[in-house]
């Protein structure tokens, strides 16, 4: 056994190309003349970054009347409690509020995950997020606390590319998750066996080969995890208020008896060590300390043995590169990269590594492994915004910009992936349903809204008429007011090498799009019906293409309908089944 | 075998129950119907790039102006090896190449008209081919096809409700992208296949590289399956073609012959045909002619550039007759070629002629009125370079005479389909109409999600639409293709609905109300008159 076999190969613009689309939602023309003539070290360095800062947070877009007069969904009396264009993340909901608002800030949690993918920079920061929302799954429509699902959010975040181990020792007490797999509930008298299970089952052991924790195990992991709690109210001056859930803990629901795990553990025992008297912040109690260490004992015997680091380097596979994992990838990547991360297991940038690692991979750069994966909802339509670097609106017209940030994420929705609120606690089938996985994605119901949504883009003006000019939420003068976008294709190819002949607008329409793979003679076939209509001579596409860009307002036939020409060619290249891959 | 006229002249057993043919029983006739073959199928040939009429149909009589040399002598095709048309004194003929489509008019097969165009020509590839396409008068933009309308009249509540057990197949068939003549207010009335026949691959893709032996491959197959079932016309154009055959040996074999791709495309057609496809119309197209340059060989003018377009055009539609002729469905099809525009009547130094005007047609099938229509053109030995074949008749009567005469619409809607009256020429044979009981019955196919009433109505009218529920929009479109009104446009639950529609202000004429709920689409027309 040895290290994963780096690329040596050259690396060039397939490869570039390969390498965004896995990494990135979307590849656009602006990231590929960024990272051009960079090499695989320089690209794979930006785009996987030490774990970056927290974005801003959500803040309030939201109304329940379109007259701000009339509308209370922030209010005490007429008091905003969170104004418009303020963050709620610190103000939990009080019984004396005009209206119960955690509807709205679920929604609006929703929309800003979608508007923080839109919005990404050139790393892989949000795409693994979205791993972690897919493997350490809570759900908006169970937690039904948008505080605790930020709070969730925010663990992602902050480990997206830092220690794994040190995210699930975070999350097993994170609130949203006590609720979610009842550790809330799991006592000394009745112990509830959820979390126990789902720890080792779906997030860290798996059902591998290598996997071999029994029954006896699960039940011993539910006793160490007896007696934790979430508060989420708390009495100020005796009147009870509602509070930003936390952890919380009772003494008598915990089990102190000693726990003992099986052969698969090394037989570890797990005591209450009555040993230790005193306890650090942030714990309330002595007895709250000695559980939690037992909890840390628990997830470092868990992390001692080596299936979760095979576990999640193949749900990393899986995700990042394609879902059949054949014998040789198993010895010859999934080991080896196993191996780095049980090396790095302590380590505070251990993802960092390991991400570095399988994205400068002999093996992620072999052809069978590109433009082998079906896109996720989230890849396709995220993808397809910022591919076509979709003139989205700034926060300086946040109405709008959050209004189309839901309307990706209803794209996403339609598709079948709903963000916050993944199926069950596996997460989405496509990610682990064998033997079909990704292909999950597609089906007879899934493609049809995929096709709507990509006509959408291509055609929509999207528009709002928010209310009246005095009545929108931005202000008076509010740019959202009659706020309108749409695609604009003539401005999209211009950033193209040579736009105006016609073969070269083809083959990087293609490769942007599709990822270079079609047939000369089909780019032969789109050129001619969609650039040239029907005719076959290439400078009818030259001159038209060239007087409408000399004049956008020409009167020439066949220049004026440049602007639809592409649009039809692009809504066409969207047909392909190309381009449901990355 | 007629299917149709077997049903009706014995008992059929349905369902265990024997329905015995006696007139006009509703149920027999909705069961027969839905069993027919009789219904009438245009195959639309589109010549991309503008054909050189003048070295199509020749006019003999006008060789002593075409030999000079300041008119097409470099081009002209030798008198002696023109095809000479009977019935013309022998002062017509074709090009020399076009010996299948001579074959077919000498059996009364094909129909030539001479000089088919419109007023104010216009020379733009694509501002022509809309014209065509929409059948607008030249200065005025009409957003939808004539195809596309006349399916529109056939089967108004298309898409809504389609496919359904008496019309399981696509009402109109595009093979290649889709095109505006087969478009109805922004609702594409025609699926859209691909035009290689082998495989078939049904998801109206010119995307066809074959999928490769790897994973990318692997999942290339299983989208386009998706594709393929998703397009829910896919089934039953794979259930036609597999029942269907060619059996022709005369379509173009190797990739190198004339007419090849065109060929594999009218194959397809007949294939579909033959497997009893109930599709209306289809649409096929072939380009390279616009021959500004070198269009004949200049050691022989036989040969050449638009010799083998000529060729490739002639051997196809004749190797797709022999295919129906031998399968049996001559009597139901009929076909016609189309071309953006003529050429000019000089040709230039380059060898080849430069963007024109009128044009012949020609209309193939055992149910034409055989023969060459109208007259030979008088070539003006003064010709200049702007000179231009006159027109003699509107290319718009050609289609009100296959939409009157082989799909048998009635003259007041003629008229809204080709937005004004066009009188109609000798092109199809008498008596070649099917019921109208089709009619009535096609028009109730599908679900009916909006339609206003009354309708006709003077100032104002009431629409009434149903929703699935969700977001709902109804527009009011005139006969360009301009939204002029949108009277509902927000979220709605599930149900049925009325709005008033005024258009007092509007002139008297023909409307369109469309609905749109997500993804569904549905026109009606509306006819405004005068009080």
């Amino acid at each position: 056994m040895g290290s994963i076999k780096p690329y040596s190969g050259s690396f060039g613009k397939p490869e570039l190309i390969h390498l965004l689309r896995r990494t990135l939602f979307g590849v656009s023309k602006s990231d590929l003349n960024y990272f051009k003539g960079r090499s695989l070290n320089q690209v794979v360095d930006q785009l996987i970054p030490a774990t970056p800062n927290l974005p801003a947070p959500p803040v309030r877009a939201y109304y329940n009347n379109a007259d701000p007069t009339k509308d209370n969904i922030e209010k005490v009396g007429t008091v905003d409690q969170v104004k418009w264009g303020e963050t709620w993340v610190n103000t939990p909901y009080q019984t004396n509020f005009a209206a119960n608002p955690y509807g709205y800030r679920g929604n609006n949690l929703k929309y800003w995950m979608t508007g923080m993918q839109l919005s990404q920079d050139r790393s892989v920061y949000e795409k693994m997020v979205l791993f972690f929302q897919t493997l350490l799954v809570t759900e908006n429509s169970v937690v039904e606390n948008p505080h605790s699902m930020y709070l969730t959010h925010t663990l992602y975040r902050k480990y997206a590319m830092g220690n794994y181990k040190q995210l699930i020792k975070d999350i097993t007490l994170d609130p949203g998750m006590l609720r979610y797999l009842n550790g809330q509930l799991n006592t000394k008298s009745a112990p509830d066996e959820n979390y126990g299970r789902e720890l080792q089952e779906l997030f860290t052991v798996g059902k591998g080969p290598g996997s071999g924790y029994t029954e006896d195990d699960v039940k011993a992991a539910a006793k160490v995890l007896t007696g934790w709690n979430v508060i989420s109210s708390e009495k100020v001056n005796n009147v009870t208020m509602n509070i930003i859930p936390k952890r919380g803990f009772n003494k008598n629901n915990h089990d102190t008896n000693t726990k003992t795990f099986s052969a698969f553990y090394a037989n570890t025992q797990i005591k209450n060590d009555t040993s230790i008297t005193t306890f650090p912040s942030p714990f309330g109690s002595i007895e709250e300390y000695r559980a939690w260490l037992e909890i840390d004992q628990l997830i470092e015997m868990i992390f001692n043995t080596d299936e979760p680091s095979r576990y999640i380097c193949r749900r990393l596979w899986n995700y990042f590169v394609y879902y059949d994992i054949t014998p040789e990838i198993e010895s010859e990547v999934i080991e080896p990269l196993a191996e780095l991360f049980r090396l790095h297991k302590n380590d505070p940038d251990q993802l960092q590594i390991v991400l570095k690692a399988l994205f400068s991979s002999d093996y992620f750069f072999k052809s069978e492994h590109r433009g082998c994966m079906i896109k996720s909802p989230t890849d396709f339509n995220v993808g397809m915004f910022r591919q076509f670097e979709f003139p989205l609106p700034n926060d300086s017209k946040l109405e709008a910009q959050y209004a189309m940030w839901n309307q990706v994420r209803s794209y996403v929705f339609n598709a079948g992936q709903d963000i916050n609120d993944p199926p069950n606690v596996a997460g989405w089938p496509a990610y682990y349903q064998s033997p079909s996985f990704h292909e999950i994605w597609l089906d007879t119901s899934t493609y049809p809204q995929r096709k709507s949504a990509y006509e959408s883009v291509a055609k929509n003006n999207y528009a709002f008429s928010f209310a009246d000019a005095t009545k929108v939420y931005d202000g008076v003068n509010s740019p959202s007011y009659k706020f309108a976008v749409k695609m604009n294709f003539v401005d999209f190819v211009k950033r193209f090498e040579n736009p105006s002949d016609p073969n070269s607008l083809i083959d990087e329409a293609v490769e942007l799009l599709l990822g270079g793979t079609v047939s000369q003679g089909v780019k032969d076939q789109l050129k001619t019906t969609y650039l040239l209509l029907g005719q076959s001579t290439d400078y009818y596409w030259t001159d038209a293409y060239e007087v409408y860009l000399a004049n956008p307002n020409t009167t020439d036939p066949e220049s004026k309908r440049v602007p639809s020409m592409l649009q039809d060619l692009f809504t066409y290249l969207m047909s392909a089944a190309e381009y449901h891959l990355c | 075998m007629k299917r149709r006229s077997f049903l009706q002249s014995v008992p059929v057993a349905v369902g265990g129950i024997t329905v015995t043919a006696y007139g006009s029983s509703p149920l027999l006739e909705a069961l027969s119907t839905s069993l027919s073959d009789t219904d009438r199928v245009l195959i639309i040939v589109q010549l991309n790039g503008g054909n050189d009429g003048l070295n199509t149909l020749i006019p003999l009589d006008q060789y002593a102006s075409l030999t000079l040399s300041n008119i097409r002598q470099n081009i002209l095709i030798p008198e002696d090896k023109v095809l000479k048309l009977g019935g013309t004194n022998d002062a017509t003929g074709l090009h020399p190449s076009m010996t299948r489509m001579y074959d077919l008019y000498n059996n009364g097969k094909l129909s030539i008209i001479q000089g088919v165009g419109y007023p104010k020509f216009n020379y733009s590839h694509f501002r022509a081919t809309d014209i065509w396409m929409s059948g607008s008068d030249s200065d005025k933009y009409v957003f939808s096809g004539w195809a596309g309308r006349y399916l529109g009249y056939e089967y108004p509540n298309y898409p809504v409700g389609f496919p359904n057990s008496v019309m399981p197949d696509p009402i109109a068939i595009r093979i290649g992208g889709n095109v505006l003549g087969l478009e109805n207010q922004g609702v594409p009335m025609a699926v859209s296949i691909t035009n290689t026949n082998d495989p078939l691959n049904l998801t109206g893709s010119l995307f066809q590289d074959a999928p490769g032996n790897n994973y990318m491959g692997k999942e290339i197959a299983f989208i386009r399956e998706v594709q393929r079932q998703t397009d829910k016309f896919g089934d039953s154009v794979k259930a036609a073609a597999d029942l269907g055959k060619n059996v022709s040996s005369l379509y173009p074999k190797a990739s190198s012959d004339p007419g090849y791709l065109l060929g594999t495309q009218m194959a397809i057609v007949a294939k579909l045909i033959s497997g009893g496809i109930k599709t209306r119309i289809f649409w096929v197209n072939t380009g390279g002619f616009d021959t500004h340059s070198a269009q004949v060989n200049s050691a022989d003018h036989t040969a050449g550039t638009h010799a083998n377009l000529l060729k490739g055009v002639s051997d196809v539609i004749g190797a797709f007759m022999d295919d129906a002729k031998l399968q049996g469905f001559e009597e139901r099809i009929m076909g016609m070629t189309f071309s953006e525009f003529g050429r000019r009547i000089i040709s230039n130094a380059s060898g080849g002629t430069d963007h024109g005007a009128a044009q012949p047609m020609f209309i193939f099938g055992s149910k034409v009125v055989g023969g060459v229509l109208g007259k030979n053109p008088t070539i003006d030995p003064a010709s200049t370079v702007n000179s231009n074949l006159p027109m003699q008749y509107d290319f718009r009567s050609v289609y009100a005479s296959i939409l009157g005469d082989w799909f048998c619409v009635e003259d007041a809607a003629l008229d809204q389909i080709l937005l004004k009256n066009f009188q109609k020429l000798p092109i199809v044979a008498p008596g070649s109409c099917i019921p109208t009981s089709v009619h009535e019955q096609n028009k109730e196919l599908g679900e009916n999600l909006v339609y206003a009433y009354p309708n006709p109505f003077v100032q104002s009218t009431k629409i009434k639409f149903e929703t699935y529920g969700g977001h709902t929009m109804i527009q009011i479109i005139n006969n360009e293709g301009s939204v002029i009104k949108t009277l509902v446009d927000k979220e709605l639950q599930a149900g049925k609905y009325d709005v008033a529609c005024d258009l007092e202000d509007a002139a008297a004429g023909i409307y369109y109300v469309r609905i749109q709920n997500k993804t569904l689409q549905q026109v009606k027309t509306l006819m405004k008159v005068n009080g």
